[in-house]
């Protein structure tokens, strides 16, 4: 248990891979979550953007910005509390948890435009 | 092992400093005749990769210039249509997978343990194995075109076409089990490179130390090893619909081709990346040195690795744009490849950076990464066009793809790799290379290369389809292919250059200085050419700039001034470090010269051609035989007295890692196992793909398979797991009452879930010929067989061990090896219950 919380803190280099696997997560939940959805509950197309389909993806998605948002806030302040080879974790992670919040507003973008499962 | 009966040289003893060598050479040098074959030592491994890199390289050149000799006029009949898919097929297949992968991890494996401190790779049995798989499979491969019988269904094997009913003969089966095979090769060096780069850096340099050649390399084998599974899934598919008529891409059997195309380009797009990371890594290396000032952004660097490593699988459908996937996926898709753009300006922009504050001097190789630079920003940009939807549609499968993908793979692999290959080259062989035959190559290829490939953008756009063997007079495309196949000889011509000079060099070459580049990385402190053993004495290193901090390093390191500066013992050795810190943790202990790794690979070699040739007797022998090659190889592990049969260091020494809970075996298991969940995932995905997308998936009203069954499995299995966990705890007590008794009877509880296993698979009278959803339970169970047989096989073998004395409270590693295998069974056996048995009767169809 003390080596789990360790590594969660937020200059551990985990924290190099942990964004970007969240990105990924959400890349494969709104990208099977669509697929899935439009075989069990396919909206009508006269419906355009407003549908369920694309309520649950947005909502999957802002989750997901919410909390990485809150982890590249978290690694920035910690790397300013160290030196050295903590300091260069932190930052690293904030940076990289901050490619990864603007990848999912980035990649989200098209719910707001484009009509699900046509 | 080789016992020096000598009295120990301390370390700083500097009046024996050739006696120092001398015996280092004894334990580590390598022998010659027909012993060569047992060489383990990753110098000359990593020398043997590149070379046989480069002979496949060389057919795979000639290749393409019959493939542009056909295409040069309209109307050719230079080949037949069979032929020329035959060509193209082996030209992307031999350039993909037998040169710019391979030579890669040749170089990786060659320069990783020079740069990092280290002596040798961590698992150095492997990366043997790794260089035979490589080799055999790359001839079996290549056999295929003298017999005419070649893959001719394009070098993504795309189905049905390459099917048994479209691709009758035996191209596509050697396509299949030849790649499958060299494959193992690339996960290989892929686990090993993992663990050296984390546990075998020396004393002090910590994570944030690292070369940037370290990190690029770090990401790529992490690629491989998450990468290659799905491909070798999709290899193992197609080769049952094939030879045993199992339907995964055959509508009619409730199949769909389009699950091929997936698992493809889940390897297929990361591919790309494993090849250009390595080659950024050339660039980062080299720009600095040849600017003489850091690179400006280490910290931003490493961030562009990972996060290119990371986006680059979320990128696989922008190669199905075309397949009728929703316009909302394709738009995810579209987003994440324009994304993967932001990582890679990064580094473009500090390599800029680094060239503009420093005070860059045109050498030989820096030449060849300016060509880089120009060559892959193109390619780069017309890649960002291919990730818009509207014009992919457009130019889909015309020759602009192939311009694009050439700028790409070229100008972001092949140039950086003979930059790095000139750079390096006085460390292979104490000899500087002809700067004028160089520059002649230079210019020759890149104008040769731009010719081919800048004027094959306007083909493409004018609507020349790839893979087509011939066009009629008239269409607007002669001129154009006629200028590229006129650039492709240009190209070849300095390519001939190139190989001139580098085999000239080697009788011809000016001796090199010490240092000859004026480089900051620690490589340059070995002798040029390296001994087997690379360093005397292993320094302690807190700097990302070793040799420009301490230019006196490669005297004192020679001189035995530093760390592990002993042979007597007679052990290879070197230090494993904390991954994070680079703090010495034990001294970790390396097996010497083997014939396993020869052996292993050639039964390996008769089990991949008695499948070819559906000698299927043969085959099961040959993996039996195999199997026992591998579990031999591992009895010469930790206490055993080939590997080290006692624990003695000198006074003040961290102890053995075999002598440890917490040696690189672990890690190497926990790597292999994120392969196998990488594998694993990938049937999940193939199962839920079908399940929900196949339009002629037929989900029984029943499942045929015994809930009881599996439930009394996965708790056997359980079971034995939860003993392993108990005894592995007790090691770490330093307690092993009833050791080898508790292994004996975990090992009887995995044979029993294996036999109720089977049970169950036999009892469900699967259709594996007539229908997908059999077929893949079919796999589904054979993977939970496969793995449950070898965790009782291990558990029984560690039982073994412990009444030899090789493992008990002084030696309590292996346990906790075996006891991850069996973790990683558990959790997969009951996701596979879960999956294949419990949802579909939750669900139904």
């Amino acid at each position: 248990m003390a080596i789990a919380i360790q590594r969660l803190h937020l200059t551990h280099p985990l924290h190099f891979v942990i964004g970007l696997t969240l990105w990924s997560a959400w890349f494969v939940t709104v990208y099977g979550g669509h697929a899935v959805a439009c075989e069990v509950i396919p909206p009508d197309p006269e419906q355009g953007v407003f549908t369920l389909v694309n309520a649950m993806l947005l909502v999957v998605s802002l989750a997901a910005v919410g909390l990485l948002a809150m982890l590249t806030v978290g690694c920035y302040r910690m790397g300013k509390r160290h030196e050295g080879r903590l300091r260069f974790n932190a930052r690293v992670s904030a940076g990289l948890y901050l490619f990864s919040t603007l990848g999912v507003l980035f990649a989200a973008m098209p719910i707001l435009g484009i009509p699900p499962c046509l | 092992m080789t016992t020096i009966d000598r009295d120990v040289s301390p370390p700083g003893d500097q009046r024996h400093p050739d006696q120092l060598h001398s015996d280092l050479n004894e334990i580590w040098g390598n022998p010659r005749g027909l012993k060569a074959l047992t060489i383990v030592n990753h110098t000359t491994l990593g020398l043997r990769f590149m070379i046989t890199g480069m002979v496949f390289f060389l057919i795979g050149g000639m290749l393409a210039m019959l493939v542009r000799t056909q295409l040069a006029l309209p109307d050719q009949d230079f080949m037949t249509p069979d032929i020329y898919n035959q060509v193209t097929t082996m030209h992307g297949t031999v350039m993909m997978f037998l040169f710019a992968i391979p030579i890669l991890e040749g170089l990786a494996i060659y320069m990783i343990p020079k740069m990092i401190g280290a002596r040798d790779l961590v698992c150095p049995r492997l990366t043997s194995l790794g260089y035979w798989c490589y080799l055999f499979g790359g001839i079996i491969i290549t056999f295929s075109l003298i017999i005419e019988m070649a893959p001719n269904s394009g070098w993504f094997m795309y189905t049905p076409l390459s099917s048994s009913e479209y691709s009758p003969g035996l191209g596509s089966d050697f396509w299949l089990l030849g790649i499958t095979f060299v494959e193992i090769s690339a996960l290989s060096a892929g686990v090993e490179l993992v663990v050296s780069i984390l546990r075998t850096r020396t004393q002090g340099m910590a994570l944030h130390k690292m070369p940037l050649f370290a990190w690029y390399i770090l990401a790529m084998a992490m690629m491989i090893v998450l990468g290659f599974p799905p491909l070798i899934l999709g290899s193992i598919l197609l080769e049952l619909e094939r030879a045993a008529g199992m339907p995964f891409f055959d509508v009619a059997g409730g199949g769909d081709p389009i699950l091929w195309q997936h698992l493809f380009w889940l390897f297929g797009h990361p591919e790309v990346y494993i090849i250009f990371l390595p080659a950024a890594g050339i660039v980062s290396t080299l720009i600095p040195v040849f600017a003489g000032r850091p690179i400006v952004g280490y910290g931003w660097v490493v961030f562009a690795i990972i996060t290119t490593g990371f986006i680059s699988f979320g990128l696989w459908v922008h190669h199905m744009f075309t397949v009728g996937i929703p316009q909302l996926a394709q738009a995810f898709f579209s987003a994440a490849s324009m994304l993967v753009a932001v990582p890679t300006a990064i580094q473009v922009f500090v390599w800029l950076a680094t060239l503009w504050l420093g005070k860059p001097k045109m050498k030989l190789p820096m030449l060849w990464i300016v060509g880089f630079l120009v060559i892959f920003v193109c390619g780069g940009l017309t890649g960002v066009m291919l990730a818009l939807v509207p014009f992919n549609w457009q130019v889909h499968d015309t020759h602009f793809v192939v311009a694009h993908m050439h700028y790409v793979l070229v100008g972001g692999m092949f140039f950086p790799l003979i930059a790095g290959l000139y750079y390096w080259l006085p460390l292979f062989s104490g000899r500087m290379p002809s700067e004028t035959l160089g520059k002649w190559g230079f210019w020759l290829t890149f104008i040769g290369f731009n010719t081919t490939f800048l004027i094959m953008h306007w083909t493409g756009l004018l609507g020349m389809p790839r893979r087509v063997y011939s066009y009629e007079p008239g269409m607007g495309w002669d001129i154009t292919n006629l200028i590229s196949s006129v650039g492709g000889f240009i190209m070849s011509a300095g390519i001939a250059m190139v190989l001139l000079d580098m085999a000239l060099h080697f009788r011809f070459g000016k001796p090199a200085k010490t240092n000859p580049w004026h480089s900051d990385g620690l490589e340059w402190a070995n002798r040029m050419p390296p001994s087997a053993y690379n360093f005397v004495s292993l320094p302690n290193i807190e700097t990302r700039h070793p040799l420009w901090d301490d230019p006196e390093l490669p005297r004192t390191i020679a001189e035995g001034q530093h760390g592990l500066a002993v042979a007597t013992h007679g052990r290879r050795e070197m230090w494993g470090t904390d991954p994070l810190t680079g703090k010495v943790r034990e001294i970790i202990h390396l097996p010497g010269n083997s014939w396993w790794p020869l052996f292993a690979a050639m039964a390996l070699a008769v089990v991949c051609l008695s499948l070819l040739t559906r000698l299927y007797p043969l085959a099961a022998i040959a993996v039996v035989i195999a199997v026992l090659f591998l579990l031999r190889w591992s009895w010469e592990n930790g206490a055993h007295p080939k590997a080290a049969p006692d624990a003695q260091v000198a006074p003040g020494d961290p102890p053995l890692h075999s002598r440890t809970m917490d040696g690189p075996g672990l890690w190497a298991m926990s790597i292999t196992m994120l392969a196998n969940g990488s594998f694993f995932l990938s049937y999940l995905f193939g199962w839920f793909y079908l399940w929900t997308v196949s339009p002629g998936w037929r989900m029984p009203d029943e499942s045929p398979l015994s809930l009881v069954g599996l439930l009394v499995a996965g708790g056997v299995l359980t079971l034995g797991a939860g003993i392993l966990e108990k005894q592995v705890h007790g090691l770490r007590q330093k307690r092993d009452a009833g050791l080898a008794i508790g292994m004996f009877g975990i090992s009887a509880l995995g044979f029993v879930q294996v036999g109720i296993t089977l049970w169950v698979l036999l009892s469900a009278e699967l259709a594996v010929t007539e229908s997908s959803h059999d077929a893949i339970i079919m796999v589904g169970l054979a993977y939970a067989l496969l793995h449950g047989g070898l965790g009782a096989v291990l558990a029984l073998l560690q039982g073994l061990r412990v009444g030899f004395g090789y493992v008990g409270a002084h030696a309590p590693f292996e346990p906790a090896v075996v006891a991850q295998l069996w973790r990683y069974n558990v959790a997969t056996f009951w996701i596979i219950v879960g999956a294949l048995a419990v949802l579909p009767r939750v669900i139904g169809s």
